[in-house]
């Protein structure tokens, strides 16, 4: 275990750099002479407290709809109110319950009444504007029908539509049209049997080309390319170590694959490298033989938080402790870097230095799907005992092709400059969207490169109230409570993309800007000057 | 019209106590079985007061022997 005093010595080294939460609104500091790039990153990423009293006040609120959940759990109980959940018979009152009462109490009486924020049916194309099918409740949530009128044009802040390829003008689609024309649309097997095409073959190449490692293999749904492909990697008697907060198909897919799971703290180098030497020196719990293979899990960019990983250090601390990286971009491919290549171009790291490179076609190339990308050896290993590759059916073809044209339209190959121009234009939405929230006074979590902006509510009722007014406003947006967040950090998580125009983002801060002074959500503390360039300068420690 | 403005400016304020206390996600009688415990504890502290505090106020004199 490092004490205090050898953390102060080696506070030179850039490979040990605590930057764990942050006190009360201090920007975050992390330390790290490193290369401009890097450390440069890094001091800009923020997670600032809430003043105390918000705290409270969360906690109150959440006191008191417990209480009225009680309260209505007891009426339905004796009866006195109708029940609208699942029960059983009446002749099967008497067995083992089927359905766990208690269990359910968080989405019977908090979620309940708050649901008509979710699911909400879409009636167009998920672009910059979409169209809303207006429901109503006449039970307060239990049961929804929907009036007949649609609500046009609602600005979209809530898809994964990071480089605008969600779209539906013909001459874009020609290819996939024609793709469609010439293959169908299902594949009706999967890729070990009859399913594998000369368009899957031709994605896996395009997909290696654009990542600049030597071979990859895409499979039909993203989930499962997590879930189905870690327990071909590691077995038991490995060891992951995974970062606290982990997708759930990364979760779900150590957990199938039957190693030991130890969580470090989220992005907390220390954490990380304090666990290395302990799995390095002890070994496997009982028998103390070294660990198989130590694998370490991380993402690209973090959904909820909108962080970014830290990619360079954490390559040099695998390179010591000789551990392997695998790496979930979901959302970071195609939304970061100058060219769009991912966290690896942002750090400008070797995309030979992480062993596993995975990520999703659904957020920023407009399709579905997954890929793992890597070393020969890694990638055709995987296509014979991977269960995706073995059992999943193949990517749909139209899907194929659409991936293949928007990730062709990134690199340049079909002679435009218009993909070069998306990712610019995202990044500029970035920087401005994020310098006029920051400016108004809201507290925002995250590196100021993740397209993923969390905008903090921390209250229940205020995400209600602020997913409703916005779409009063005809903004939709995305709220997240408990269980996605931690209880007390409700959230609305805008996702910013290449087609919102500048009179779009204005718009909405706008809008915004109102219902934060309806709702008193501005409650950031930190001061920010309206040229955040020139703010960030004045903090940046010379490199002595 | 001030009483426009004051009715706007007492609702915006009711607005923020259902908000902070999240009454906003409960159903009207539920607010309603809230509000009045509230009011009554409120009301029966000012009641209190309303009784005691001359004889509270007194015994303070009486102490500091500014009163016999």
């Amino acid at each position: 275990y490092m004490k205090t005093s050898e953390l102060e010595r080696c506070q030179g080294s850039n490979i040990i750099s605590d930057c764990g939460r942050l006190g009360k609104a201090e920007m975050m500091y992390k330390n790290g002479p490193g290369t401009g790039v890097a450390s440069r990153q890094y001091k800009q990423e923020s997670f600032e407290q809430a003043p105390m009293y918000v705290a409270v006040m969360t906690y109150l609120g959440y006191g008191i709809v417990t209480l009225f959940g009680y309260l209505r759990d007891f009426l339905r109980a004796v009866e006195l109110e109708r029940c609208h959940v699942a029960q059983e018979k009446e002749e099967q009152k008497d067995f083992v319950p089927l359905y766990q009462d208690f269990e359910n109490f968080y989405t019977r009486n908090l979620y309940m009444r708050v649901r008509d924020n979710w699911n909400r049916p879409i009636c167009s194309l998920p672009g910059p504007v979409f169209d809303l099918m207006e429901r109503v409740s006449d039970d307060y949530n239990w049961t929804f029908r929907l009036t007949g009128r649609t609500i046009h044009n609602v600005i979209n802040t809530g898809s994964y539509n990071y480089l605008g390829f969600a779209e539906n003008s013909a001459d874009f689609l020609k290819t996939v049209a024609d793709v469609t024309c010439q293959y169908g649309v299902g594949v009706c097997s999967t890729r070990q049997e009859i399913g594998n095409l000369g368009i899957h073959e031709e994605l896996d190449k395009l997909v290696a080309n654009f990542l600049g490692v030597e071979s990859s293999m895409t499979f039909g749904m993203g989930f499962a390319t997590n879930s189905m492909n870690i327990p071909a990697l590691v077995g038991k008697g490995c060891l992951i170590l995974s970062d606290e907060l982990n997708h759930t198909s990364l979760i779900l897919g150590a957990r199938l694959s039957g190693a030991t799971i130890r969580v470090f703290k989220h992005n907390n180098m220390l954490s990380l490298e304090k666990m290395l030497r302990e799995a390095v020196c002890s070994g496997q719990p009982r028998t103390h033989r070294p660990w198989r293979k130590i694998l370490i899990m991380v993402e690209g960019i973090y959904s909820m938080e909108g962080s970014v990983v830290r990619l360079s250090e954490i390559i040099a601390l695998k390179k010591k402790y000789k551990a392997y990286l695998y790496l979930d971009e979901a959302h970071s491919i195609g939304a970061v870097g100058p060219s769009g290549r991912g966290v690896t171009e942002l750090f400008d790291v070797d995309p030979a230095d992480v062993d596993v490179m995975m990520g999703t076609f659904t957020k920023s190339f407009g399709a579905a799907g997954g890929y793992i990308a890597g070393k020969k050896e890694l990638v055709d290993y995987l296509r014979s005992h991977s269960h995706s590759a073995a059992y999943g059916t193949a990517m749909s073809p139209p899907v194929t092709q659409q991936i293949i044209r928007a990730m062709k339209c990134i690199m340049g190959n079909d002679g435009t400059t218009e993909g070069i121009r998306r990712v610019r234009q995202l990044a500029e939405n970035i920087r401005y969207f994020r310098a006029r929230l920051k400016e108004m006074g809201y507290i925002i979590y995250g590196s100021d490169d993740s397209p993923v902006v969390p905008v903090l509510l921390y209250m229940p009722g205020k995400v209600a109230a602020f997913a409703r007014e916005m779409l009063e406003r005809k903004v939709g947006v995305v709220v997240v409570g408990f269980p996605a967040t931690p209880i007390a950090e409700a959230r609305a998580r805008f996702c910013l993309s290449a087609s919102h125009t500048r009179e779009m983002l204005n718009q909405v801060l706008h809008h915004l800007n109102e219902v934060g002074d309806n709702l008193c959500l501005k409650i950031s503390q930190q001061k920010y000057s309206s040229q955040p360039d020139l703010y960030n300068e004045a903090n940046f420690e010379p490199d002595s | 019209m001030a009483l426009g403005d004051y009715w706007k400016q007492l609702s915006w304020f009711y607005y923020q106590y259902l908000l902070v206390t999240a009454l906003y996600m409960l159903e009207p009688w539920e607010r309603t079985v809230f509000n009045s415990l509230l009011i009554s504890v409120a009301g029966m502290a000012v009641y209190t007061g309303y009784v005691f505090m001359p004889q509270h106020i007194m015994a303070i004199l009486h102490y500091f022997e500014v009163v016999q």
